[in-house]
């Protein structure tokens, strides 16, 4: 009872955009697709969705290659949103839903429904071009869930959308989770990341670089996190020169330092306390996803680096 | 593909939405308004010309100094003038005809402008022929002169018969027969006739040629909108290739047929209001007869229509499928466009050469043969097992073409950039559902 990835492989001419991916996705779980543009994240998504095949390598939803099972058995919000712009709200979600078979009135009643959480019930007759970017992606949103699928793929579902928009949609994942789906996303927020998933997966240039849960991931390095603050001293230069302790962040709140593998972090805490120091704040963490992100896949980078033509196999 | 099994009911719904979005797109009520506008003006052309002529009379008076004339001679000038068709309403001369009349009198209203034209009728004393003067300012060489001349000519011969003691009915030979050329009996075809038939078969060849091109071109425009918008890949998730091939096929097939539905039924009502409208303009008369539709053309008409514009409109979606903006399809579906032109001339070409082998040939070609089967069946010249063939062929050629559009379209749909080479398709349809 999982959607498992099996050793997938995926090449568009000269670029390598899959290379034997594997990963076990479980059922009712929030998934997380990180990785710069052109890491793969799409073609993934896509192969999954059986809209591309890969070279090599399986999908597997419940025992059942993703070339059996329903089609009803994913929603999908590609990143390239797309709505017909001329034809009005409530008639294309009807439409999206009666192609998965949803009968109309049943579709009609439950677009109504969340057009109302989503706070726009009176979109309902506007052609789709009338709307804001952010609102668009909310209908995208509900195109891909009308039809009730088990497993629902989301590229990029956050990006663009404002921070009300955003709480809103997270409720919407958090309902969804609630009812039992399986969901997988893409995105660059790191810290959507860790409010919402349970499990992620870090794509480089085709390569899962690391998997697991998200504990699992940050604590993978072995190394700790400590944050430190002190009255009187913003800077805490020493910090730095203590063995096995490299100096993160600077700021007038704290300063974080990252702690060497196998060495305990409790001894900043000692190292403070025996220069004389009055502690304001003291605490030992993980390092955070994006410090893991950074050390496998170098730079988040939010611009284009698509190693395919821009849009063709992102 | 196992889209065969399940092409229903999505194929229906993608094909009631594009028939419903094409069909409340502006350019389409607009289109079709000003088409069936159109139609409907052409099918008044017939009136608009009796009207046109009808207003032009010529006013004659005709001053008889002569005397001895036969007595139906007035008849005899009139009917020359106005023709004998007793069907006729129109009537191009007014006579005034004034025997043994006033020439000052005559001549002053020529001047004043209530006439256009004096006819002096003299009788040579000598010959006792007569003798002729036109006062006018027409053209000595038109038309109106040239019909007056021929009426005094024929007045001239009256007379010479009636003294001579026999008379023009008396000589006049009973119409002439015409037959057709290996038959000794029965009636050869009448002008009405010859020029329907041509025109028909023409005016069907056209309507099928606009067709391909206007609505195959919805097609085309309809897959790169849905690419360009990039719903493309939300559609592809919720159905297949070949639902979306066959919604859109048929969704904008029969757009277009309303919309010649519309524009056939303007030119049926505009023909049925001939009469009324003729009555109303022109006080009198009914409308233009029309017929010579041969059920058989009609039918082979409307086999070869539908056929015609599946085939078609399935190349249309692969070669729509290829470009991602709207604005590339007429660039990418130009090669297609050459070939249809290609076939539209050879059949207008063909209709003239019927029976030539090149013409043959070509209309069991799929590409051609909605033309040129439907031009040789026009002119009458093809066994029913000809038909049948031209029709399995291009079933045939749809069937290929159904295919390979899907492939094209499978591949084609998902590949976004500026240049995309068949090759690159053709590779990537390899490996795509």
């Amino acid at each position: 009872m999982s959607l498992i990835i099996d050793a997938v492989s995926k090449r568009f001419g000269e670029v390598q955009a899959l290379d034997d991916v594997s990963l076990e996705i479980k059922p009712g779980e929030v998934f997380g697709f990180l990785g710069a543009n052109g890491a793969g994240k799409t073609t993934a998504m896509r192969i999954v969705l059986d809209i591309l095949r890969p070279d090599s390598g399986t999908i597997a939803w419940n025992g059942q290659l993703n070339t059996e099972v329903s089609r009803d058995t994913w929603g999908y919000l590609p990143e390239e949103r797309g709505l017909y712009a001329k034809m009005k709200v409530l008639e294309q979600l009807v439409f999206f839903a009666k192609l998965h078979g949803v009968k109309p009135r049943k579709a009609e009643q439950e677009t109504r429904d969340w057009l109302e959480r989503f706070r726009i019930p009176e979109y309902a007759d506007k052609r789709a071009e009338e709307l804001s970017k952010g609102n668009q992606q909310k209908i995208q949103f509900i195109a891909a869930i009308l039809h009730d699928p088990q497993v629902l793929l989301m590229d990029e579902p956050f990006t663009g959308l404002d921070p009300v928009n955003a709480a809103l949609l997270k409720e919407a994942f958090q309902e969804m989770k609630d009812r039992g789906k399986t969901l997988v996303f893409s995105t660059h927020q790191m810290d959507t990341v860790e409010e919402l998933c349970e499990s992620i997966a870090i794509l480089d240039r085709g390569r899962v670089v690391v998997g697991g849960t998200v504990r699992d991931v940050r604590r993978s390095t072995g190394r700790q996190v400590v944050r430190l603050a002190v009255e009187g001293d913003s800077q805490i230069d020493w910090l730095g020169t203590l063995d096995g302790v490299r100096v993160t962040r600077r700021g007038q709140d704290y300063t974080e330092a990252e702690v060497a593998p196998g060495q305990d972090p409790a001894t900043v805490l000692q190292a403070a306390l025996a220069r004389g120091c009055r502690i304001r704040q003291f605490e030992i963490a993980d390092p955070s996803l994006e410090q893991i992100f950074i050390e496998h896949v170098g730079q988040i980078d939010t611009s284009e680096r698509t190693l395919a033509p821009r849009g063709a196999y992102a | 593909m196992n889209g065969w099994r399940t092409l229903f009911p999505n194929a229906w719904y993608i094909s009631v939405r594009e028939f419903r979005s094409r069909a409340r797109s502006r350019s389409f009520v607009i289109g079709t308004v000003i088409l069936a506008v159109i139609a409907f003006a052409a099918t008044q052309v017939p009136v608009l010309i009796d009207f046109a002529i009808g207003t032009t009379q010529t006013r004659l008076e005709v001053v008889v100094r002569a005397s001895g004339l036969p007595s139906d001679s007035v008849a005899a000038v009139t009917g020359t003038l106005n023709g004998q068709d007793a069907t006729s309403d129109h009537q191009p001369f007014v006579l005034s005809w004034l025997p043994g009349g006033d020439l000052a009198a005559a001549q002053q209203a020529l001047e004043q402008g209530k006439f256009d034209a004096l006819l002096i009728v003299d009788r040579d004393q000598a010959t006792q022929n007569l003798g002729f003067t036109l006062r006018t300012d027409l053209a000595a060489d038109g038309p109106v002169v040239r019909a007056i001349n021929s009426a005094a000519t024929w007045l001239a011969l009256d007379d010479g018969l009636a003294r001579a003691g026999t008379s023009i009915g008396a000589v006049q030979a009973t119409p002439f027969a015409v037959l057709p050329v290996n038959s000794s009996s029965g009636a050869a075809n009448s002008i009405s006739q010859e020029v329907s038939t041509n025109l028909l078969s023409t005016g069907l060849i056209v309507l099928i040629f606009m067709a391909i091109i206007t609505y195959g071109m919805w097609v085309a425009m309809s897959v790169a909108e849905e690419k360009g918008s990039r719903v493309m890949e939300l559609m592809l998730n919720a159905t297949t290739p070949l639902q979306m091939l066959a919604g859109k096929v048929i969704g904008n097939g029969a757009a277009g047929l309303t919309q010649y539905g519309i524009i056939l039924a303007a030119v049926v009502g505009g023909i049925l209001a001939q009469g009324p409208i003729h009555q109303i303009v022109l006080g009198s008369g009914s409308g233009v007869p029309f017929g010579g539709f041969d059920p058989v053309v009609l039918v082979a008409f409307a086999v070869l229509f539908v056929l015609g514009f599946l085939f078609y409109s399935l190349l249309y979606a692969a070669l729509g499928s290829l470009v991602s903006r709207q604005e590339d399809v007429q660039s990418a579906t130009s090669p297609l466009m050459m070939l249809i032109f290609v076939g539209y001339f050879m059949s207008i070409f063909g209709l003239q050469a019927i029976d030539e082998t090149w013409v043959k040939v070509a209309s069991f070609v799929p590409f051609f043969s909605p033309y040129l089967m439907l031009a040789r069946v026009s002119a009458g010249h093809v066994a029913l097992w000809e038909f049948a063939l031209a029709v399995v062929f291009l079933l045939a050629g749809i069937a290929v073409a159904l295919v390979a559009a899907a492939r094209i379209y499978s591949a084609g749909v998902l590949l976004y950039g500026q240049r995309i080479g068949l090759r690159q398709v053709l590779k990537s349809a390899r490996v795509s559902r």
